[in-house]
């Protein structure tokens, strides 16, 4: 019998999953299956699948203080990481075989060490993932994409094939469609699904193998097209920005307070799941391509190529666009402190969707369910704005 | 500026060294320099500390107007607080690196004006022609800050160079992948010095480059030479002057006034050490700075714990050099003056990964602080955690569970404040720190008598 069998399908299994988060990878463990941990949007996961990996996201815990991390990792770290750490010291991932951690930001890669050697797993692996996307930085990129390809290999005791690789990518790029055909549900006024059961169906399917969180997307494509359609009156449509967001704890707030959450530039979500890997003769061409250019996050430095307003549609017109298509009324940039990424550029993104004459709040947040007290307090005052407008 | 609103004044500090008590007025003369430089129409390129391309913009006469330095200055002042103020109501989080916010604050509100903020230190930061980030792997405001920079200088075109050096890991040796870094590292330089022609309108010259790269390898190992001496006992000079002497290391790299520097103080420390003229007359606890850039506004903090007998004979913070002929490569036979600094940049970065394979469990950070604690005979490690900076300040904790675990327990302190940000900082608590830590040495000299 299949999890799905015992506990339903679509969103009920998604509430399973999200709940309790980490369940199917322990149940996969049990029957043999090798589960690798991984941190950030920046791991290719077609990697570690076609070296027989069930690759798992680790996510952290906004309802548990963060308490036996400050024993090894300064509190000045992002408390996403900090959150990420404390949960596996506290025993929810013992079932993962190892952890690679890719060049995302310094609370990441600076913490490497720390992961490495206190939790002294069988496998780890850092990833040096460039900043800047020239071509020599790509060429620079395969040659890291080929060590890390090697390094797996000598793991599990057997190459990782180009054949393997490939049918890898078509795995996640069938995932990425379903996705995308998720996404679309929410183009509708009201949308299909809400922003809830949006982020939690994403953040389900980053612990599950990549058929059964396809198979999963497409149950809950299917349940929500077949249901009534979203009848509570809310007052605005909002794009959520930020980092990980492997809650739904903000979202929540949002829609709670009367506007539905259509769009987002976050992880998991828009920047990490819906765009795909071009199919190359070579796969670590597609899959370079792909990691180090097609997300749009800003630990990536993104050379400027012409005017300052070029640069500005370079960098964040994919957010104007995702405006434009899911009707959005207004964007919440929501950003964790001690964001280096992200922290830098809320100037520039404010001023870019302020130009496109889209309202734009900006909140500062610490990963804490005890801060969403003040947040609903900003977040309904943005609201009335709207609705004044 | 009103009266109640002018930073407090301090007291110059006191050093052990000439050598550091030149670097106030060095300091104050370059920064006046990048501003009369930019009134000359030289070209003007914002910098970080090491980035690689010390030598290159020196040979192409471009004028480095080290942004880091000029933060660390406002704050060493205790003026840092009105730019840091203006860049978060820019809506930059105070959270984020100090340094930066501090120089975005003072372009944001230079670029405001058209003119210098008022009685900006030391003359103000010059406005640059370009801006030259870097991507390592740490220090993440290294691609953000002039990236968002260009928000209030639209104008300045930004240079991004990619510097990874390989990490320490235990799956594979980093001289497995060391070539194909040293490869890419040389083409993001060449890419840098086409951007630099570009912006100048003048070529490089590659043979004046090669003499800088040859006077620079000199310098670092005039350095590593200059510091070793400071293993003596008593030791004639601490990291309070170290925070000087750091200067000319990282901002004046391949400048013969730089190489001068360090051999005046080589010479200097050879004649105390001759002279038994030690930073104190009687050192009772010899003690190492493990990690932390240091609290600029409060470098007095090193002669209060001089003043308890301890004395700092080494640190870690700013010791970005080693001696160029104990790397395993022999770099005079890199003629290439980029493949040349390439080189040199990974062998720096990976100097302890041998040692830390040598001892099981153990790591190169971790290495590094054993072999300094041998060689100056240390009794105890004093860290600092600044709260906006992650580049350096990650990893400390750590670093001391492992010590403990791979060598010895050590008496050990972790001071909070910030590198800028003066309101992180509480004088009184910090000293009450100090002095307990202090209690804590004595009790383990105690025990060991």
């Amino acid at each position: 019998m299949t999890a799905e069998d015992a506990t339903g399908k679509g969103l009920s299994l998604v509430e399973k999953y999200y709940q309790d988060y980490g369940s199917r990878a322990g149940e996969l463990k049990g029957e043999g299956k090798q589960i690798m941990g991984y941190l950030c949007a920046f791991v290719p996961l077609e990697m570690l699948t076609a070296a027989g990996f069930i690759p798992f996201r680790i996510i952290g815990d906004v309802n548990e203080p963060i308490t036996k991390a400050d024993a090894e990792m300064e509190t000045i770290v992002c408390p996403l990481v900090r959150s990420c750490f404390d949960m596996w010291l506290k025993g929810r991932y013992k079932f993962l075989d190892g952890i690679v951690i890719p060049h995302a930001c310094d609370s990441i890669c600076r913490t490497y060490q720390i992961w490495q050697y206190t939790l002294n797993l069988p496998y780890s692996h850092f990833i040096n993932m460039p900043h800047t996307t020239d071509d020599s930085s790509l060429k620079f990129y395969k040659a890291e994409l080929e060590t890390f390809r090697k390094s797996l290999g000598e793991f599990v005791g057997r190459e990782i094939s180009d054949q393997s690789l490939k049918e890898a990518t078509q795995l996640y790029n069938q995932n990425r469609a379903k996705v995308r055909e998720l996404y679309n549900l929410r183009k509708s006024s009201p949308p299909l699904i809400s922003g809830v059961e949006l982020a939690k169906t994403l953040i389900a399917a980053v612990s599950l193998p990549v058929d059964e969180a396809t198979a999963l997307i497409g149950d809950v494509i299917d349940e929500v097209k077949q249901r009534q359609p979203l009848s509570a009156p809310k007052s605005a449509r909002l794009m959520v920005f930020g980092a990980q967001i492997d809650n739904v704890a903000f979202i929540e707030l949002v829609e709670e307070s009367g506007a539905w959450v259509v769009a987002d530039d976050l992880c998991p979500g828009a920047r990490e799941s819906l765009t795909d890997v071009t199919p190359t003769a070579d796969p670590i061409d597609g899959i370079a391509e792909r990691y180090l250019r097609k997300i749009y996050c800003g630990r990536t430095y993104r050379e400027r190529k012409g005017s300052y307003e070029d640069y500005m549609e370079e960098r964040f017109g994919h957010l104007a666009a995702a405006i434009k298509d899911f009707k959005v009324d207004g964007v919440v940039l929501y950003i964790y402190k001690y964001c280096d990424p992200f922290g830098f550029e809320v100037p520039e993104i404010k001023s870019y969707i302020e130009s496109k004459g889209v309202p734009v709040l900006y909140v500062e947040d610490e990963y804490s369910m005890s801060t969403i007290g003040r947040l609903r307090t900003r977040v309904q005052a943005f609201l009335e704005m709207l609705g004044s407008k | 500026m009103t009266e109640e609103k002018k930073p407090e004044e301090r007291k110059k500090r006191r050093t052990a060294t000439e050598a550091a008590s030149k670097i106030g007025p060095m300091v104050k003369a370059t920064i006046g320099g990048t501003v009369q430089a930019r009134e000359e129409g030289k070209p003007i390129a914002y910098s970080f500390i090491c980035c690689c391309y010390d030598e290159i913009i020196r040979a192409m006469d471009i004028i480095p107007v080290w942004t880091e330095n000029y933060a660390g200055v406002c704050g060493a002042k205790r003026d840092a607080q009105r730019f840091l103020e203006r860049a978060e109501s820019e809506n930059f989080s105070r959270s984020l690196c100090t340094y930066a916010l501090c120089g975005l604050g003072f372009d944001a509100w230079r670029e405001e004006l058209g003119e210098m903020p008022p009685e900006a230190p030391w003359g103000g930061q010059a406005r640059p022609d370009m801006m030259l980030g870097s991507g390592q792997i740490l220090c993440d405001p290294r691609n953000k800050w002039y990236q968002a920079a260009q928000h209030y200088m639209p104008d300045v075109p930004v240079y991004d160079v990619g510097l990874p050096w390989p990490a320490y890991e235990h799956d594979y040796d980093y001289r497995q992948v060391q070539d194909y870094y040293v490869k890419y590292i040389v083409e993001q330089l060449r890419g840098l010095v086409e951007f630099l022609e570009k912006q100048i309108g003048r070529k490089m010259d590659w043979d004046r480059l090669s003499e800088l790269v040859e006077l620079a390898d000199r310098t670092w190992n005039l350095i590593y030479e200059a510091y070793e001496l400071r293993r003596a006992v008593p030791t004639p000079m601490g990291t309070g002057d170290a925070m000087n002497t750091m200067v000319p290391m990282v901002f004046m790299m391949g400048t013969q006034e730089g190489y001068d520097f360090y051999k005046d103080l080589y010479d200097e420390l050879k004649r105390k050490i001759a002279n038994k003229e030690g930073v104190i007359a009687d050192e009772k606890y010899r003690l190492i700075w493990g990690g932390g850039l240091p609290s600029w506004f409060a470098l007095a903090d090193f002669n209060y714990f001089n003043s308890k007998g301890a004395v700092f004979p080494v640190e870690t913070t700013y010791r970005m050099v080693e001696a160029i002929y104990n790397f395993d490569i022999d770099l005079s036979k890199v003629t290439d003056p980029l493949e040349h600094i390439a080189w040199r940049w990974v062998k720096y970065w990976t100097y302890w990964y041998d040692k830390a394979r040598k001892r099981p469990g153990s790591h190169p950070d971790v290495e590094r602080l054993i072999q300094y604690i041998e060689d100056y005979k240390i009794d105890g490690i004093v860290m600092h955690e600044a709260f906006s900076c992650r580049s350096w300040h990650v990893g400390l904790i750590w670093q001391l569970n492992l010590l403990k675990k791979v060598y010895k327990d050590m008496p050990s302190l972790i001071l909070e404040s910030d590198i800028v940000d003066i309101s992180s900082y509480n004088e009184a608590d910090t000293r009450a720190r100090i002095d307990a830590f202090i209690d804590t040495l004595e009790a383990v000299k105690s025990k060991q008598r």
